[in-house]
């Protein structure tokens, strides 16, 4: 998958699901926006859905230690080349 | 250390209302707040009572996302009215979340719609459906989601108390609102109780035959409390709050004070859980004349729980003449909007507070010809221009739980 297109689709997400707009790469989504555990939790199953398969605990583990936009992208993007 | 306290705010969402304008007209042209039950899509169509004490007007909220994350639909009437009481109130944002404000709030049993959501994903009985499960809730439905979604909105640092008491649930927050300041614990307190729509609690008393079921067509002639042709309770959603302070803080402050609450009993009839008992009452109100220093003759009107079941009312009404004789005036206030379960006990608390301020004392609505067996109180009948000084407020919940609530005019 294209790098741009989990840009777009992330962004999506925060715009629809998390009222955040245009949130900047490496700023911390905690302190900014008060994106909690909750929030996480709630990201993951979002980007299950756009994934297409579901994550394992690991997976769903390392994600609990990422706090910016730019981290999210490179999460999916990763999680996507590891089905590829 | 005893200390008095005031009521300094109120909010209301109400079947006949949510202002004071709003509810006084109900109260003084008879006008009903029971609709027919509308369809939530599994019960009811099955269950026989078709009528719902209901908010049929659009409340318009404006909480953030990071608030709303975490709320089901009881927070919203609960924040709502939490909200409102603040503004009403005036105390500024330094106070509110100094720890000298604590929060007594509660619900019949958390978010009934939430739960509901929860279970049919569970029983869906695929790991799909169990991994569907929201992270938050159980935030939005547990007992005290109400309290501590009030507690988070607005930063409140004090004590939280979260009775889940059914049908007093909300006038045990007044009460223990109104102990923790009397007694020193806190300078003020949120005290209130809200329930969203929910046909589960309809089903319960429909299989208990305590439903009223005859007025299916005519909802506004049900509940009937007193009367002869009662035939149940009419179950209804709503919210209510009141700010409690330290009198001598309010009045340092300016702050509007309402009335002033005198006493407060709590108890149980240690015994069945679900029979009414008159021993139990009387005892309730006898503890709250003492909580509250005064006579049973110093009290000049009486509103009533009577939900309008064939026993519980004859039960309540024997139990208010051994005590009070036929001195003071009682209005079942249930008969303009139904039981609204957790809640009631902060509405008729708000609704005597307005008839206070009104100089009014209304009819119980639909009391049309009284049941003989409760013959022996003092019921309004008509709406009457009369200066309440000392009202009770009284609640009886499943469980054996009952409240008396005792509130003062202020000079």
């Amino acid at each position: 998958m294209e790098r741009k297109e989990i840009e777009k689709h992330i962004l999506r997400i925060f715009h629809d699901e998390f009222e955040i707009e245009n949130p900047e790469n490496d700023i911390d989504l905690r302190e900014a926006y008060g994106f909690d555990s909750i929030d996480a939790i709630e990201l993951l199953a979002e980007i299950e859905v756009f994934l297409g398969f579901e994550l394992t605990l690991d997976e769903k583990k390392q994600a609990m230690e990422i706090s910016t936009l730019g981290q999210i992208y490179d999460y999916v993007e990763n999680l996507s080349n590891s089905r590829d | 250390m005893e200390r008095r306290v005031v009521i300094t705010a109120e909010s209301a969402i109400s079947p006949i209302g949510r202002s004071k304008k709003e509810i006084i007209n109900c109260l003084t042209t008879g006008i009903s707040g029971v609709k027919k039950i509308r369809d939530d899509g599994l019960l009811s169509n099955y269950i026989n009572s078709g009528v719902y004490g209901t908010i049929d007007y659009d409340i318009e909220y404006d909480f953030e996302r990071k608030y709303r994350k975490t709320m089901g639909p009881v927070s919203f009437y609960a924040c709502q009215v939490a909200k409102e009481v603040f503004e009403k109130s005036g105390l500024d944002k330094d106070f509110i979340t100094s720890g000298r404000l604590g929060v007594a709030f509660g619900s019949t049993h958390g978010s009934p719609t939430v739960q509901r959501a929860i279970y049919e994903k569970f029983f869906s009985g695929s790991k799909e459906g169990f991994s569907k499960i929201g992270a938050v809730d159980y935030l939005k439905s547990m007992v005290h989601t109400t309290a501590v979604n009030i507690t988070k909105m607005f930063g409140i640092t004090g004590r939280i108390i979260s009775s889940s008491t059914a049908c007093t649930t909300s006038s045990q927050s007044i009460g223990y609102g109104y102990e923790s300041i009397k007694f020193g614990l806190q300078d003020a307190m949120l005290c209130g109780g809200a329930d969203e729509y929910d046909t589960t609690t309809v089903a319960v008393f429909d299989n208990l035959l305590a439903c009223s079921v005859d007025f299916n067509e005519t909802p506004h002639l049900t509940p009937r409390p007193f009367d002869d042709k009662r035939d149940g309770l009419v179950v209804g959603e709503g919210a209510g709050a009141v700010m409690l302070e330290e009198y001598e803080f309010a009045k340092k402050r300016g702050a509007n004070i309402l009335a002033e609450v005198i006493g407060f009993s709590c108890n149980n009839n240690g015994g069945d859980l679900i029979l009414p008992n008159t021993e139990g009452i009387i005892r309730t109100i006898i503890a709250g004349l003492d909580s509250a220093k005064i006579s049973a003759k110093d009290v000049d009107f009486v509103s009533a729980h009577a939900t309008a079941t064939k026993m519980g009312d004859v039960i309540e009404a024997q139990a208010i003449h051994k005590v009070y004789g036929d001195s003071p005036l009682v209005t079942a206030l249930k008969g303009y909007m139904g039981h609204i379960m957790g809640t009631c006990g902060v509405l008729e608390t708000i609704f005597t507070l307005h008839m206070i301020d009104e100089g009014i004392i209304a009819p119980t609505l639909n009391l049309d010809e009284i049941d003989k067996r409760c013959a022996m109180i003092n019921h309004v009948t008509e709406l009457q221009q009369k200066d309440i000084n000392i009202a009770s407020i009284q609640n009886f919940a499943f469980g054996g739980v009952n409240t008396s609530l005792f509130i003062k005019k202020i000079e």
